[in-house]
């Protein structure tokens, strides 16, 4: 379904993705994670292209790109096929928390204000913001704000949905309720990727686990085969820290 | 020593100066916020050549004393309107070009400077996360900016463009070098005429300070109103 091949890119003098290969099936829960500075963000960024890679090819279903003759449609394209939510939730301060999940029907999708009322209010009840529908952005938790980012994402219907460390940013007892919500997005069988250092969660929800580091995908199986079964004293140690950590 | 009998009269040859003021003091503001605005987006897109262009003018036109920009409109301009118009065929004499509209096109190349800085300060305090977050929703540039940027950049904006609105009001007082009448040049003159020149500055105090209130009043309640959202 989606597939990145020798994705590089670099900011300035440091190289973030030294050649990237990842391939995704329909209906794949995969986790991405790794020591922090190693592209893991960058390269969900690519996807949507937030980020240009220097070179690298990506395949999403019949569209073809290759990011040196990067075109407008086909980026336009993969954009309407994915939703990303981020770390910093970057929902829009100037709207309700109804208003940021109906805009993108109504601007993008060019839906009925009816239509994407109705959407967005599924969406929100889903999440369990419905109460919050009316507040503004400045009146949510860090909690509440990430459940806005994943309303909105899901009302657009995406195919995939990319998790950009959905919980780094949240106090510890706000992390519960958004972890919740993402396992109740992923479990019903949407395409998935997800960047963590929650190694738990990511064990439990993934149907496999993607190692990088230094700009390189290191490890690529099940949980079970990289929690388990460690290929490298490289992943090793980082599980060895992080699980340790947490 | 202050002569109150003569106040009423003064406050209304004074005020009658007042809908010029304003009037040309809400066009200063329009205009230098148009052109501020295109000056603080092309900085803010890094529009190579343009930008640079743009610093130049923005340090000429900070670091010149306004009224010598004044002086120098009052007497270039109008030749080089002559000079532009021939070349265009058209047929006016721009030697007559009032005194008023010099001061305005003067007056704005200077307060274009100072807005553009407030506006490229507005845009940089927009996070760019949401820049993201729409991008990656299929947003356009365009539906980008009307949608999410620029409601957020006018309400950052609000009360550093407050106070250039005030500072053009005063700005304007300098008109009077070329022959401008404004609430100032209005009290300079009424006073030239009956000696009365402490109640006439002070009435011009007052209107000054009453359309300050005015200003900021009404710049308080819109952000307040805006800020609500946020």
């Amino acid at each position: 379904m989606l597939e990145l091949k020798d994705i590089k890119l670099s900011y300035g003098s440091t190289q973030v993705l030294n050649g990237v290969n990842l391939s995704v099936k329909r209906g794949d829960v995969v986790s991405i994670i790794g020591p922090s500075g190693t592209g893991k963000t960058t390269l969900l960024k690519c996807i949507n292209y937030l980020v240009k890679p220097a070179s690298g090819t990506i395949a999403f279903d019949q569209i073809r790109m290759d990011y040196q003759r990067a075109d407008k449609a086909a980026i336009q394209a993969i954009r309407l096929r994915t939703a990303m939510v981020f770390q910093q939730f970057n929902v829009f301060k100037n709207m309700t928390v109804l208003q940021n999940v109906m805009d993108p029907l109504v601007v993008v999708q060019r839906k009925s204000t009816d239509e994407a009322r109705d959407i967005a209010l599924r969406e929100l009840e889903r999440v369990g913001l419905s109460a919050k529908r009316d507040s503004y952005p400045s009146q949510l938790s860090g909690g509440q704000l990430q459940r806005t980012g994943i309303a909105r994402a899901l009302a657009v219907r995406p195919d995939v949905m990319l998790f950009d460390e959905p919980t780094s940013s949240l106090d510890p007892e706000l992390v519960g309720e958004v972890l919740k919500v993402i396992k109740d997005v992923t479990s019903s069988g949407i395409t998935s990727l997800l960047v963590t250092h929650e190694m738990q969660f990511a064990k439990n929800i993934s149907n496999r686990i993607v190692f990088m580091d230094r700009g390189v995908v290191a490890a690529d199986g099940s949980p079970a085969e990289i929690f388990d079964a460690p290929s490298s004293p490289r992943l090793a140690q980082f599980l060895q820290s992080e699980l340790a950590f947490q | 020593m202050f002569d109150t009998d003569i106040l009423l009269q003064d406050t209304q040859e004074i005020l009658g100066a007042v809908p010029v003021t304003l009037g040309m003091a809400l066009t200063i503001f329009v205009l230098s916020t148009i052109v501020g605005s295109i000056f603080a987006l092309v900085e803010y897109r890094r529009v190579p050549v343009l930008r640079e262009l743009i610093m130049a003018y923005k340090i000429v036109f900070k670091g010149v004393p306004m009224v010598i920009v004044i002086f120098l409109a009052y007497f270039g301009l109008p030749p080089a309107f002559q000079f532009l118009l021939s070349l265009l065929g058209i047929n006016f004499n721009a030697h007559e070009t009032p005194n008023w509209v010099i001061l305005v096109i003067a007056v704005t190349g200077c307060i274009a400077a100072f807005q553009s800085e407030i506006i490229k300060g507005a845009l940089n305090a927009f996070d760019t996360g949401q820049s993201d977050a729409a991008h990656s929703l299929g947003y356009t540039n365009g539906q980008l900016f009307r949608r999410i940027l620029f409601p957020q950049v006018v309400l950052t904006a609000i009360p550093d463009l407050t106070t250039s609105m005030m500072v053009i009001m005063k700005a304007l007082s300098l008109g009077f070098a070329i022959e401008v009448v404004d609430i100032f040049a209005q009290s300079q003159l009424t006073a030239a005429l009956n000696y009365y020149y402490l109640e006439a500055f002070v009435i011009a105090v007052v209107i000054y300070m009453l359309i300050a209130y005015i200003v900021t009043q009404i710049a308080d309640r819109l952000e307040q109103a805006l800020r609500v959202r946020t």
